[in-house]
């Protein structure tokens, strides 16, 4: 296997908040001991010791490769935090593990269901956007309209930050 | 200066978008306790877990953009949610904490005519009833002490971690502050080893099978403990718990039925609302909750 590092995500990584905290990591593996999801699925299929080791070499081309293992590597983070608190020398995992989750959703290999919901927020300006069912139920119990958000300002903002390349989103196309 | 006696509600859209029935809970609670939070055009918080992990520029945008709509109206948020409390808590720390960071998304808020200052608060409706209303305060309107029912509190990850800056002051692996809650409505809390663990929502959509392994591992948990009922703070976690207990009883060959219950629902029964009032008949997980609480 080509053992080139992705310097952009090295770059990320060391860039983060933490200063110079990341560079302190030894594999000490008590993210591992205290992952929820490592507990149930092992070590192999996902861990949070092993993330931190990629994102810090930026050897992440091991993970960012199409396959449903290697898609569970990086999104079976529940963000929990846990490991976070746990970690000896305060390494913000879950900062890094976001990271490799930007990353992911660039090259289209997340799980389909996080692109649909940034395509819902692209579209609605919510992740849950209000269906005519609830909008029925919540007049039955009497409750008032929630106030809207302004869906113009909001696509106007995304449009800014580029979100609709950056989950590969292709708009409803309008008839002229 | 802002003041926590007007507060802007964030319900977060869980809460009013599929969830109505948690907000009508809210809304009588509210009201009985005397709080009159306004509300404002939020959108989505949004999702730390989803959109974080999808672009943090975004993630930062958005999430500055609510808080800005507070800022205008000098009102501290107070949410319903755990995910938004966390984005907005982490947003604010993160914009508050680096100039760099400020400059960057203040350029993008710029084009929408929006500033983020750094002026006001967020917390979560638990942590307001805490601080804010007091114990003593919420057991004066409790009027149908819950004696007798056994309550596992399931506080959930993003109230309360990161801990240094969700800033609760609460010990993660043992949070206290649902229990005082939960405990001022008569209701006897109990210990289960699980409390502090994720309920296994974030990784629905990457593999169902752990999540709801995830989820067994709670219940099991929770029944162990001698739970009747679990109370949650976050309407995901809530939301997960009790719609999926079908799927583990199908998947377990082991019937799951612990109905859960958000806080907002276990302080309006305590307050004397009825269950129809607060539709507690949309539960999936319904168990005994009709034999407890009566309606329909």
């Amino acid at each position: 296997m080509p053992f080139f590092p992705e310097y952009e995500i090295k770059k990320q990584v060391m860039d983060l908040h933490m200063g110079d905290k990341v560079h302190y990591c030894y594999q000490c593996g008590r993210c591992d001991d205290v992952c929820p999801v490592t507990k149930l699925v092992g070590a192999d299929r996902y861990s949070p010791r092993s993330l931190v080791m990629l994102g810090l070499l930026g050897l992440t081309h091991v993970l960012l490769v199409d396959t449903p293992k290697n898609q569970f590597a990086l999104w079976g983070c529940q963000t929990c935090d846990l490991c976070d608190e746990i970690c000896p020398n305060d390494i913000v995992l879950t900062d890094i593990f976001n990271i490799l989750k930007n990353a992911s959703i660039k090259q289209q290999l997340a799980p389909e269901a996080y692109q649909q919901q940034a395509k819902m927020v692209m579209e609605t300006g919510y992740s849950v956007p209000l269906q005519d069912a609830i909008a029925r139920r919540r007049d039955k119990m009497e409750l008032p309209e929630l106030p809207k958000a302004d869906l113009t300002e909001i696509q106007k903002i995304l449009k800014i930050t580029n979100f609709d390349k950056k989950i590969g989103y292709e708009a409803p196309k309008e008839e002229n | 200066m802002t003041t926590n006696e007007e507060f802007l509600v964030f319900p977060g859209c869980m809460i009013g978008n599929r969830l109505p029935y948690l907000e009508k809970s809210a809304r009588l609670v509210f009201e009985k306790l005397g709080l009159k939070p306004k509300e404002s055009s939020f959108s989505c918080c949004p999702d730390p877990i989803g959109i974080q992990g999808s672009d943090h520029t975004t993630w930062l945008s958005l999430g500055a953009r609510n808080l800005s709509l507070a800022e205008a109206e000098n009102k501290n948020i107070v949410s319903l949610c755990n995910g938004c409390t966390q984005t907005l808590t982490v947003v604010n720390h993160e914009l508050k904490h680096s100039e760099q960071k400020r400059n960057k998304i203040n350029k993008i808020l710029k084009e929408v005519g929006k500033e983020f200052k750094g002026t006001i608060d967020v917390s979560h409706f638990l942590t307001y009833l805490l601080h804010e209303v007091g114990v003593d305060a919420i057991k004066k309107k409790v009027v149908k002490p819950l004696t007798g029912l056994k309550v596992a509190c399931h506080t959930g990850c993003h109230y309360m971690r990161p801990t240094e800056i969700m800033g609760v002051e609460e010990n993660h692996e043992s949070p206290q502050n649902l229990r005082k809650v939960v405990t001022a409505t008569g209701a006897t809390v109990v210990d289960w080893d699980e409390e502090h663990l994720c309920c296994g929502y974030a990784i629905e959509r990457a593999d169902p099978d752990v999540s709801y392994a995830r989820l067994k591992g709670k219940l099991d948990s929770a029944i162990k403990g001698g739970a009747d009922i679990i109370v949650a703070i976050c309407p995901t976690c809530f939301s997960h718990m009790d719609n999926n207990q079908r799927n583990l009883t199908k998947k377990y060959e082991t019937e799951y039925k612990t109905p859960v219950l958000y806080l907002t629902e276990i302080l309006a029964l305590a307050m004397g609302f009825s269950s129809d009032e607060i539709g507690l008949k949309n539960h999936r997980s319904k168990g005994d909750l009709k034999e407890r609480f009566g309606g329909e």
